[in-house]
C-alpha cells in the first residue's frame, strides 16, 4: 500500500451538487479528514447547503443542522450547550459558513460566540462573494474584483473598496486558535483542522476557496490558483495559537501578483496601475505578517494575546 | 394545449430557449407560459425548463410530466435517461446532434428530429467550443419540425428579447430551421430507449421531518461532464495527487495504490489531469 499524507477516510460523499472544480467542495472534504466523524456541523444558507443536500440525500457523513444565515455563531453556542448538558463525550461542534454569512450577515453572531468563549470551531470558507445567489459582492470581495454588483464598464472598475480583514476582527476577540487554510496545501490544511480539534475554546479557521464560475476561470485551475494566492502573498498561510503567530509556509520571495490576477476573469479589466496598487498592498500586508511572525504576536491595533498566553508572559508586542 | 420540455445544461441557455419560445408564441397570438425547474443551476448541471402554448390562458401551474415535445440541447443528456420520461407516444423528440435522426433512441410512435445546433451556433460566433450557446439554432429547428411557432415570430422574439448578437441569433434560428432532419417513427417492437409508457419511479417514503434519507452517492453526476479523465497506468507514479485534489470524491485508490476514477460521479473538472505531475491523465471528449 502506498503511503498517504492525509487520512484516507472520506466524510464527504460523491454525488454532491457543487460545480465542477469547486474549491469549497474540496475544502470541506479536507476539513472533515482533519476533524473526523464525531463532528456536528451547523451551516447557514450558502453554496454548501445546496452542495450537501440534493433532496432527499446528504453528501455529509456527519450530522448537519441547517440554520438561518445570520445565526451560525449563535447556533454553535447553543449546540455546544446542548452537547454539554447531555454530557455527550468527544463531540467537535463546528460552524461552517461562507464569507457573506460570516464577515457580513453573521458577524455579530460570530463576535458573540467568540466573546462567550464558546468551545467550538468556526470555519469561514472564503469564495470572496455571495456565490449561491449569483456572484454578488461581499465584504470579503477583494478590491478591483468584478462581481455582478460591482460591474466593469462605464465608471465601473470592479469593487472599489478593500477586502474586509476578517482575521483582524477575529483576533481582536483573542481566540485560543486561529489559522488560515488553503486546499491547495492539503497536508497543512488537514494538520490545522486536526490541531484545532484538539484545543478547547473558541477557534476560527479562515479557508481560501476558489470558485470557477464566480472568479471566471476554467475549472481545472482551482488548485494552481490556490497555490498562487499563497505564493504571491495574497493569502499567507499562518496560525495564531495562544497569541503567537507562526507562518506555516515561509517564502524566500513573493511571486508577482500578476501571476495570480492574470488567471482570473474577474480581474481581467485591471490596468497596470491598478495592478501595481494591489501589488503594493499585498507586499505591505506580507511584511506586516513577517514582522508578527518574527515577534511571535500579531501587532497593530489589535493584539491577539489570549489571557492564557498573557499569563505565560512570553508574548511581545510587534512594533 | 401543446406542452414542451427543454433539457440542457447550466450555461447552455435552456431556460432562455423556453422563454423565447413563449414570447414567439405570444407574437403568434397564442397564450403561452414558461418557467424553469427550480433546482441546482450549477454550470454543467442538467437543467429543465417548461413551455406551454394554448389558445386560451393556461391556468395549470405544474411541471410538465407528459410532454408533446422534448427538446434536448445536448445529446449527452439522453444518456441520463430521464429526458424522454413521459413523452407522449405521438410526440416529437428534437435533439441537438450531428447524428441522423434515425439513429436516435426513442419509443415507438415518436417522431425523431435532429439538428447540428452546435456547429450552427459556432458558425455564428455564439458561445465557445466548450460551451456553445445553441438555443436559438435549436428553436429554429423546433419551429420547422413542429410548427409550434412560426419562424417569423421567433425571429421577432429574438430581436426583442436577446440583448447580445440578435442578428447572429436570428441567422442561427434560420439555419436551424433549414437544417433540421426528421425521421419516421419506429414501429412497436423496434423502439429503443425508454418506453413512453414508463411508469414514473415510485414515490420515496419520506419522514415528516426534513431529514435526509439517503446518501448523495446514490445520485449520478456523470451527465454534468463533457470531458472524461483517462489515466495511463504505465505513466502513473502513484503519487495520489489526483486523489488528494478531486472535489467530487470520484477517485479511489485501489489495493496497489493506483487511482481509479468512478465515472458515475466524476464531473470532468480536469483538476486531476492538471495536477498529475507525470502527466498521466488526459481529458478526452465524451462521445
Ligand atoms: C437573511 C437572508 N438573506 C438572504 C438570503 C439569501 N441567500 C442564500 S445563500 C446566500 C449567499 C451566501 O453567500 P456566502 O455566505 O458568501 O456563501 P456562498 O454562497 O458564497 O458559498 C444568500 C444571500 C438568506 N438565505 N437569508
Ligand atoms: S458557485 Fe462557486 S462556491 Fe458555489 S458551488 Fe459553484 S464553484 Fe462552488
Ligand atoms: S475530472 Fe475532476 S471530478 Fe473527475 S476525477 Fe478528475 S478531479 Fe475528480
Amino acid at each position: 500500500m502506498v503511503k498517504l499524507t492525509i487520512p484516507a477516510t472520506e466524510l464527504v460523499r460523491p454525488g454532491h451538487a457543487a460545480c465542477p472544480g469547486c474549491g469549497p467542495a474540496l475544502a470541506m472534504r479536507l476539513l472533515l479528514k482533519g476533524l473526523g466523524p464525531r463532528t456536528v456541523l451547523s451551516m447557514p444558507a450558502c453554496c454548501w447547503t445546496v452542495i450537501a443536500t440534493p433532496y432527499p440525500t446528504t453528501a455529509l457523513g456527519v450530522a448537519l443542522l441547517d440554520n438561518p444565515i445570520e445565526s451560525t455563531g449563535a447556533s454553535i453556542s447553543g449546540i455546544r450547550a446542548a452537547v454539554d448538558a447531555l454530557a455527550i463525550p468527544d463531540v467537535t461542534v463546528v460552524g461552517f459558513a461562507g464569507d457573506g454569512g460570516t464577515a457580513d450577515i453573521g458577524l455579530q453572531a460570530l463576535s458573540g460566540m467568540l466573546e462567550r468563549r464558546t468551545n467550538a470551531i468556526y470555519v469561514m470558507y472564503d469564495n470572496e462573494a455571495y456565490m449561491n445567489t449569483g456572484i454578488q459582492r461581499s465584504g470579503a470581495t477583494p478590491e478591483g474584483a468584478w462581481t455582478t454588483t460591482t460591474p466593469v464598464g462605464g465608471a465601473g472598475r470592479g469593487k472599489p473598496e478593500r477586502k474586509k480583514d476578517i482575521m483582524g476582527i477575529v483576533l481582536a476577540h483573542r481566540p485560543v486558535y486561529a489559522a488560515t487554510l488553503n486546499p491547495s496545501f492539503p497536508e497543512d490544511f488537514v494538520r490545522k483542522a486536526a490541531k484545532a480539534r484538539e484545543i478547547a475554546g473558541p477557534r476560527f479557521l479562515h479557508v481560501f476557496a476558489p470558485c470557477p464560475p464566480g472568479w471566471r476561470y476554467s475549472s481545472e485551475e482551482t488548485i494552481e490558483i490556490g497555490r498562487l494566492a499563497t505564493d504571491t502573498g495574497v493569502f499567507p498561510l499562518y496560525e495564531v495559537a495562544d497569541g503567537h503567530l507562526r507562518l506555516t509556509r515561509r517564502l524566500s520571495s513573493l511571486k508577482p501578483i500578476g501571476e495570480y490576477l492574470g488567471r482570473q476573469g474577474r480581474y481581467a479589466h485591471l490596468t497596470p496601475e491598478e495592478r501595481a496598487r494591489l501589488q503594493a498592498e499585498v507586499r505591505s500586508g506580507w511584511e506586516r505578517i513577517l514582522r508578527e511572525d518574527a515577534s511571535g504576536s500579531p501587532g497593530g491595533p489589535f493584539s491577539s494575546r489570549s489571557s492564557h498566553a498573557a499569563t505565560k508572559g512570553d508574548t511581545v508586542e510587534a512594533a | 394545449m401543446l406542452e414542451i420540455r427543454f433539457h440542457g445544461r447550466g450555461g447552455q441557455g435552456a431556460v432562455v430557449a423556453s422563454e423565447l419560445l413563449a414570447q414567439a408564441a405570444f407574437l403568434d397570438g397564442k397564450r403561452p407560459q414558461s418557467f424553469p425547474f427550480f433546482g441546482v443551476e450549477r454550470r454543467g448541471a442538467p437543467v429543465t425548463a417548461y413551455c406551454r402554448i394554448d389558445d386560451r390562458e393556461v391556468r395549470l401551474r405544474t411541471s410538465i410530466t407528459r410532454p408533446d415535445i422534448v427538446v434536448v440541447l445536448e445529446p449527452g443528456l439522453l444518456r441520463a435517461g430521464s429526458a424522454m420520461e413521459g413523452l407522449k407516444p405521438d410526440g416529437i423528440l428534437l435533439v441537438n446532434s450531428r447524428e441522423e435522426p434515425a439513429a436516435l433512441p426513442a419509443p415507438a410512435g415518436v417522431r425523431r428530429a435532429s439538428v447540428d445546433a452546435t456547429t450552427i451556433a459556432l458558425t455564428h460566433g455564439l458561445g465557445t467550443p466548450m460551451m456553445p450557446i445553441v438555443n436559438t439554432a435549436i428553436l429554429g429547428a423546433l419551429a420547422a419540425a413542429s410548427g409550434a411557432v412560426s419562424l417569423g415570430a421567433l425571429e421577432q422574439a429574438i430581436d426583442r428579447f436577446v440583448p447580445a448578437h440578435p442578428a447572429e441569433n436570428r441567422a442561427a434560428a434560420r439555419d436551424g430551421a433549414a437544417a433540421v432532419r426528421v425521421a419516421p417513427p419506429l414501429t412497436a417492437g423496434h423502439s429503443r430507449g425508454a418506453s413512453s409508457a414508463v411508469a414514473r419511479a415510485p414515490p420515496l417514503e419520506l419522514p415528516d421531518a426534513p431529514m435526509a434519507v439517503a446518501s448523495s452517492a446514490t445520485i449520478a453526476t456523470a451527465a454534468w461532464r463533457t470531458l472524461r479523465p483517462e489515466i495511463d497506468q504505465r505513466r502513473c507514479t502513484r503519487c495520489n495527487f489526483c486523489w488528494k485534489f478531486c472535489p467530487d470524491v470520484a477517485i479511489e485508490l485501489n489495493a496497489e495504490g493506483f487511482p481509479v476514477v468512478h465515472l458515475e460521479h466524476c464531473k470532468g473538472c480536469g483538476i486531476c489531469a492538471a495536477e498529475c505531475p507525470p502527466g498521466a491523465i488526459a481529458m478526452v471528449a465524451e462521445g
